[in-house]
């Protein structure tokens, strides 16, 4: 008895999903090699799309929360980097040549805001874009999450947020740009010079593997057992002492500053942010991801997010109504495999397995001594 | 999907403030003007409870989260369109042919898919997101995108002087529809207290298996009261048809709406949309009139957050044992 638990101590490293991992960083990395400018950038895209997806899923995959804000959190972000590149443009390029952003000198502002000002630097700008999504969720999960109110409702409520915020944005010309957005914002440099799109993309591709690294490691803790658990039965955990609340509030503030950021690289990527990326429609792309791709499972979000990018690239050439297959899709996944497209890989290559260790035929000998 | 989005964001999310584009720039605190402003209230009431109406049957009786509410409206609105188009009718007309045709439609989603996933809330609720997306898909395919107008009937026009100088009025299409929205709920009540279909279905919310060991064909009435819900939103898309364009993504603008009058009302009871809607329809006039109608809706959806925060069972809800 003693040598199997030993057996199986003697190893913890995941050698298989190390392994499998690798050659898909791999992948990755000479993905961009191959591409050309155009597929590059609409990687860099989907990559970040997909680790908006994967933080989603830390809500509603294992914790159960179904939000259709996590655009928000997105463009609360992606807002935040917008303010920094905005104002980091060049007098010589600006419309108006001054220190004011072009929309503001239309909307009759004379000096900038003291809430936008700080923005012009990056230090500040890079913590807005994490410390602004996640304050805001905070106090949104503070609000809900200590309170009775029950899944359906909470998603009703992030619905709420969503349409909220939009009218918001979009009533605020004079400080956010109004339906527009912010746009004709300069280039993302360090120390003058500019980023190259290969840049940008790996700069992506590194956070993209962050946020599925962090995700993971927080799902595999004891903490993400928890998690999975107020998933499965919120009474018995509350029951055994755990204070269900504070764990939510936790991982939704996580996974709202991991969207904050991903939204923070998306907008020197497209430059430009509207209230679009607030909608409602672009909050449920986010959920329409993490359930065709497989809640609870990380890496289907992120594969959808790919899959359904590169697809819908391909079949807007073909017909402007792909938005119908999308759909189909999404019905055909809910009604027939409602784990999502993940679930119908073999159970041996599950996350869950892979990051088992190989369990080590025990040796006698070694075993007994210890 | 975000180009489609942005076309209809600039259009839609002030359907609210469309609305009232008829409000006078006063000047100071102009009392008649704020009556107006509370006359305009009425109208946007009668719209809410008429789009809520639907989203009460099929969310608060049948507890199906339904995000394809408003694809409804839209299709009702496209059946008053193809009408008017195709045979002249009259919008009263067709009304009538607006609500079977989408108490049709409503019958056989129900039949294919909604039926699969009674007691799996979540699942109901992207099922009926990929329906909508669907049928928005297929409504696009058959009409296009471009817009569609529809004549609201002459007599219909027009206002009703009510205070001394013509100062306050009120127009006969914002009373015609008040007088719809309370006429359906009226009918729809009486339906449900007071005949034996009624009885059956509220048999068979409170306990399925219990109603159908009585003999009650269950599977017939979650069909007939989904499509009978269904029917409603359409009957809402006609009236709605006459004030704004008729467009593919029309009913997105008003499942958000929707959700908040039922979500305000509570669903226990029928009578708790009239009072959601007069809250959140009054409530934005009077706070438009004093700001402005983007902030009135941001204050009303924040109030109503904060009212799902501390009842989520709505205002207006008997005690339950539980």
């Amino acid at each position: 008895m003693a040598n199997l638990v030993l057996g199986y101590k003697q190893s913890t490293f995941p050698t298989k999903l190390a392994f499998i991992s690798g050659i898909g960083l791999l992948i990755f990395t000479i993905l961009p090699f191959v591409l050309g400018d155009f597929q590059l950038s609409l990687m860099s895209k989907l990559l970040l799309f997909g680790a908006l997806a994967i933080s989603l899923d830390l809500v509603w995959g294992f914790t159960g929360i179904l939000s259709f804000a996590h655009g928000v959190f997105f463009t609360l972000g992606g807002y935040a980097s917008a303010y920094y590149l905005k104002l980091n443009l060049s007098a010589a390029s600006n419309t108006y040549g001054g220190e004011l952003p072009d929309f503001m000198v239309w909307n009759g502002l004379e000096t900038l805001p003291w809430f936008i000002a700080p923005l012009k630097y990056f230090p500040v700008a890079l913590f807005a874009t994490v410390a602004v999504p996640a304050l805001f969720a905070y106090v949104i999960g503070y609000f809900i999450f200590r309170s009775k109110v029950s899944g359906v409702y909470i998603t009703i409520i992030t619905l709420a947020i969503s349409s909220a915020l939009t009218t918001f944005f979009v009533s605020q010309q004079a400080y956010t740009g109004g339906t527009n957005g912010i746009t004709d914002i300069s280039r993302l440099s360090f120390w003058g010079n500019d980023v190259p799109p290969i840049g940008l993309y790996f700069l992506i591709l590194i956070y993209t593997a962050f946020v599925l690294a962090i995700s993971w490691w927080l799902t595999q803790s004891n903490f993400g057992l928890i998690l999975r658990s107020i998933n499965e039965n919120e009474k018995r955990i509350q029951f055994l002492g755990y204070d269900v609340a504070q764990y939510k509030i936790f991982i939704w503030t996580v996974s709202a500053a991991l969207a904050g950021m991903a939204g923070g690289l998306f907008v020197p990527l497209n430059r430009f942010i509207s209230p679009v990326y607030l909608a409602v429609a672009f909050g449920t792309q986010v959920v329409i991801w993490v359930a065709i791709g497989g809640r609870g499972t990380l890496i289907g979000p992120l594969l959808a997010a790919l899959l359904l990018g590169q697809v819908q690239n391909y079949a807007e050439k073909v017909t402007q109504d792909w938005q119908l297959v999308i759909g189909v899709l999404l019905l055909v996944v809910v009604l027939f495999v409602p784990n999502g497209l993940m679930s119908l890989l073999p159970k041996r290559f599950s996350l869950a397995n892979l990051s088992k260790p190989k369990p080590i035929a025990p040796r006698s000998q070694s075993g007994q001594k210890a | 999907m975000l180009d489609s989005a942005l076309s209809f964001i600039s259009s839609s999310f002030f359907l609210l403030a469309q609305e009232e584009a008829v409000e006078e720039a006063a000047a100071g605190f102009d009392y008649a003007a704020l009556i107006n402003q509370a006359l305009n209230g009425i109208g946007i009431v009668g719209i809410l409870l008429l789009t809520g109406l639907g989203l009460a049957i099929t969310f608060g009786v049948m507890r199906i989260i339904n995000l394809a509410h408003g694809e409804f409206i839209m299709l009702g609105a496209y059946v008053t369109f193809l009408m008017q188009d195709l045979f002249k009718m009259d919008l009263l007309m067709t009304i009538p042919f607006a609500f079977i045709g989408t108490a049709i439609v409503g019958a056989l989603i129900e039949i294919t898919i909604i039926r699969r996933l009674y007691g799996r809330p979540l699942e109901t609720l992207l099922a009926t997101w990929g329906l909508s997306i669907v049928i928005q898909g297929v409504v696009k395919l058959i009409f296009t995108a471009e817009l569609k107008y529809v004549r609201s009937p002459s007599y219909l026009s027009g206002t009703i002087p009510l205070g001394a100088d013509g100062a306050i009025a009120i127009s006969y299409y914002r009373l015609f529809i008040i007088c719809m929205a309370l006429a359906l709920l009226g009918l729809t009540m009486f339906l449900f207290y007071g005949t034996s279909w009624g009885r059956q279905i509220r048999a068979v919310t409170q306990n399925r298996d219990m109603a159908k060991c009585l003999g009650v064909n269950t599977k017939l009435i979650d069909m007939g009261t989904f499509a009978y819900g269904c029917g409603l939103a359409g009957v809402a898309g006609a009236v709605i048809s006459a004030l704004k364009t008729v467009a593919p993504p029309m009913g997105q603008d008003y499942l958000v709406d929707a959700w908040m009058v039922v979500v305000t009302g509570g669903v226990d009871k029928l009578i708790g949309i009239l009072a959601g809607s007069f809250l959140i329809g009054e409530a934005n006039a009077i706070i438009a009139f004093i700001l402005n109608d983007p902030l009135a809706r941001v204050i009303v959806l924040g109030a109503v957050i904060v009212l799902i925060r501390y009842k989520p069972e709505g205002l207006f809800t008997v005690q339950k044992r539980t």
